[in-house]
């Protein structure tokens, strides 16, 4: 059922030759741009496309080793709510513009409580059940939601139409030195998911089968959730909310290459990154002069490839 | 390690899942290496708790588990996963690994974070494929294997943990027979070429009876007994702890113990297709009907109302009633319904019904059956407060029939323990 390392290879390649083909499309035309702005302009495009979509899928893997729920995905703990909030109070309090780092931090600081505070609500004799997780996650999740909607409804013109560019997420890079600090801290937590790979894999049999073959699982569980949130706030504040990727990625992944982490989570990475990149090179050549949100191509794109791949090797999925 | 050193110690363990209530109470005993251990017990008795206590997962209120001498708390999850491996009682397999993948799971405390598993986990795990036969199906997927291939695969899992004891917690009770029989088979292997220790728990007496040299039984958390199977499986014991008669049978060529549930008993206490009728009304009878049905008596009924619970049961269960209209006083015609149904019974069970005006003359029925010299059982718990009838009419011709002869009850309890008593045994 599974796929070979001479075929992991060949879509590795695939998938570089992929991300080298993005930097072609533009909106100044076909072809690599002759002015170096624009040229680098293009590449740090595609370099964020890349690292939001390997942090989304790999958020995603995570995500749903810990909580072994199919529907589990980096923005089901309200995390990616918390993080767009925390963002559009940065932006609209003025803070954001008095450095580069501000907006990023804001956005992780608020996506921590949100997790926190989910964690709180969830908790019942120092055990929070996947179940009650995932319904305080999506609770939060919808109050982080309306207030945001709240800031969007009461805010001015200017700040307004910045926060409305993080609700439909957008991989154009504001500056440099965030898209480098994010792509480290990205590295960082995909790092860190990897180095858990045997923890996950014994975690997807649930926390008591995991303790017993001697996973630590309260400080496993902890970590990982940490790791997600680092990677999932740090995204959203790179390119505001993209979804889809951090859900379906993980599924077709895993259908490709099994369910060890070890490779899922590797595999995942380049796939989403790759993913996201190409679909970004699609939302800015597809409408003459004018931009899609990214979020539109993601799905419209993504969605029926990603359905055909599942319903291609089910089996080797997620049962149903 | 020297085969009689202890590595199980339990000292007054006691374990609640909250403060208040307790599941496991002092709990103590101590199983040596090499030694195989079955844990019995009704639903409910603590053996899940009691298994994972020992592996670390719920912390004793009281008292200390020791593993190897340690307290299994302070040891570390990896260290304590090399010791102690648990075979759970039915795995949930989310997502689909192969075989081998799952094997290798049980090397999770051995692995490096990078590096590829080495040659020691492999041979481990191949060996574990080896023990329970999965060398086949290693690269299967889990999720496609049927149900005893799936145990045998998460065995695999278990044993690559290369563990010196071995946890089991009913791992045999979704399987067949044959598939029973391969899994505590490869226990018994383990047991006696690599002298694991083995602590299973088991609702099938028969099987740890028959694989466990050493039978611990526990009741409402606390340890009933403690011995070999021919100590432990004895029908009083059994009895109390299982409320629920059993015959042991032991076979005298192989000595093995063989354990009969209740229901085969019921021929000799009781007496089925021995006729009864049952004066009730008002749900008083509902528990009443439910015994004697099961029992395989010839029961009736009556006289009871249209609409009563106890005329539904008695329909539920296909019992043939003597009716009255709904809120009717009891007719002379529904009386003599009654009395001919009763004719025929050995025995009339008056059940702690309320009287009033309208039912009183109910009593008629077990008047004359104990005029006939058949016996009569009357519930009398409360029936000063059950006499509904202005001049105590009810409770002057209970006391009256007791006088006669009829046999007094004061609970169901009672009745039921009356009734399976040959109806013979009424001194006239």
């Amino acid at each position: 059922m599974k796929l070979k390392p001479p075929a992991i290879l060949a879509l590795l390649l695939l998938g570089f030759l992929l991300l080298a083909g993005c930097l072609l499309f533009g909106a100044s035309g076909f072809g690599i741009p002759t002015n170096p702005d624009l040229r680098n302009l293009r590449l740090a495009r595609v370099l964020a496309g890349f690292v939001v979509g390997a942090a989304l899928s790999c958020a995603g893997v995570t995500m749903q080793a810990i909580l072994r729920n199919p529907l589990a995905e980096p923005y089901v703990l309200g995390v990616s709510s918390g993080a767009g909030l925390g963002a559009a109070i940065a932006v609209l309090s003025g803070l954001a513009s008095t450095g580069i780092l501000i907006l990023p931090a804001s956005a992780f600081v608020f996506a921590t409580l949100t997790l926190v505070l989910v964690f709180v609500i969830a908790e019942r004799n120092g055990h929070a059940s996947v179940y009650s997780l995932i319904l305080s996650g999506v609770i939060i999740g919808s109050i982080c939601s309306s207030i945001l909607m709240f800031l969007v409804s009461t805010s001015s013109a200017e700040g307004l139409r910045t926060i409305i560019w993080w609700m439909l997420g957008s991989l154009q890079v504001s500056s440099y030195e965030l898209l480098t600090v994010c792509a480290v801290v990205i590295a960082v937590g995909i790092a860190g998911s990897l180095m858990l790979a045997r923890e996950l894999d014994a975690l997807t049999l649930g926390r008591e089968t995991a303790h017993y073959v001697g996973v630590r699982t309260s400080v496993t569980v902890a970590v990982a959730l940490g790791l997600v949130t680092l990677l999932a706030a740090t995204s959203v504040s790179l390119a505001g909310l993209i979804g889809f990727v951090g859900l379906i990625v993980p599924h077709a992944v895993r259908s490709l290459v099994g369910a060890s982490h070890r490779r899922l989570l590797p595999c995942a990475a380049i796939v989403g990154g790759v993913f996201l990149a190409v679909c970004d090179a699609a939302a800015r050549t597809v409408l003459d002069g004018r931009e899609l949100p990214i979020g539109v191509i993601t799905a419209v794109l993504g969605g029926p490839f990603f359905l055909w791949i599942l319903r291609a090797r089910r089996r080797s999925g997620w049962i149903e | 390690m020297d085969r009689m050193k202890p590595v199980i110690e339990f000292e007054h363990v006691s374990v609640g899942y909250r403060k208040d209530a307790s599941i496991l109470s002092d709990v103590s005993f101590s199983i040596n290496k090499g030694e195989t251990v079955g844990l019995i017990g009704p639903n409910g008795s603590g053996k899940t708790t009691l298994l994972r206590a020992l592996a670390g997962l719920l912390r004793p209120a009281g008292g200390r588990i020791l593993v190897g001498g340690t307290d299994v708390m302070t040891i570390p999850a990896a260290q304590r996963s090399r010791m102690l491996a648990t075979v759970p009682q039915e795995l949930e397999l989310p997502v689909a690994f192969t075989v081998e993948e799952l094997a290798m799971i049980g090397r999770t405390a051995f692995l490096g974070r990078f590096a590829p598993p080495s040659n020691e986990d492999l041979n481990h795990v191949e060996r574990a494929l080896l023990y329970t036969d999965m060398i086949e199906l290693r690269h299967r997927n889990v999720l496609e294997l049927s149900g005893g291939e799936k145990q045998r695969a998460v065995m695999a899992m278990t044993l690559a943990q290369s563990p010196s004891i071995i946890l089991l917690d009913e791992v045999t009770s979704h399987l067949d027979m044959k598939h029973r029989l391969e899994i505590m088979e490869i226990v018994q292997r383990l047991n006696r070429e690599q002298n694991v220790t083995v602590l299973l728990s088991s609702h099938d007496l028969n099987i740890a009876a028959e694989f466990c040299a050493r039978l611990l039984l526990l009741d409402h958390g606390a340890l009933a007994a403690d011995g070999t199977p021919a100590d432990v499986l004895t029908p009083l014991l059994l009895k109390k702890v299982y409320s629920c008669d059993v015959r042991v049978e032991r076979n005298p060529s192989t000595d093995a113990i063989t354990i009969f549930p209740a229901r085969r008993l019921s021929s000799e206490s009781g007496s089925p297709g021995t006729p009864i009728h049952i004066v009730g009304g008002g749900g008083s009878a509902r528990g009443l009907l439910r015994h004697v049905y099961f029992r395989g008596y010839s029961v009736t009924i009556g006289v009871l109302n249209e609409g009563d619970s106890d005329t539904q049961a008695a329909a539920a269960l296909g019992i043939r009633a003597a009716v009255e209209k709904p809120f009717s006083p009891i007719s002379g015609a529904s009386l003599d319904r009654g009395l001919e149904l009763s004719a025929a019974a050995e025995t009339v069970v008056v059940s702690d019904v309320h009287f009033g005006p309208g039912n009183v003359n109910n009593l008629e029925i077990a008047e004359r059956a104990l005029e006939r010299g058949h016996r009569v059982i009357i519930a009398t718990c409360s029936l000063e407060e059950r006499d509904h009838t202005p001049s105590r009419e009810a409770e002057d011709r209970i006391n009256l029939m007791i006088q006669r002869g009829a046999l007094p009850a004061s609970s169901s309890s009672d009745i039921f323990h009356m009734l399976d008593q040959p109806a013979a045994t009424r001194q006239q």
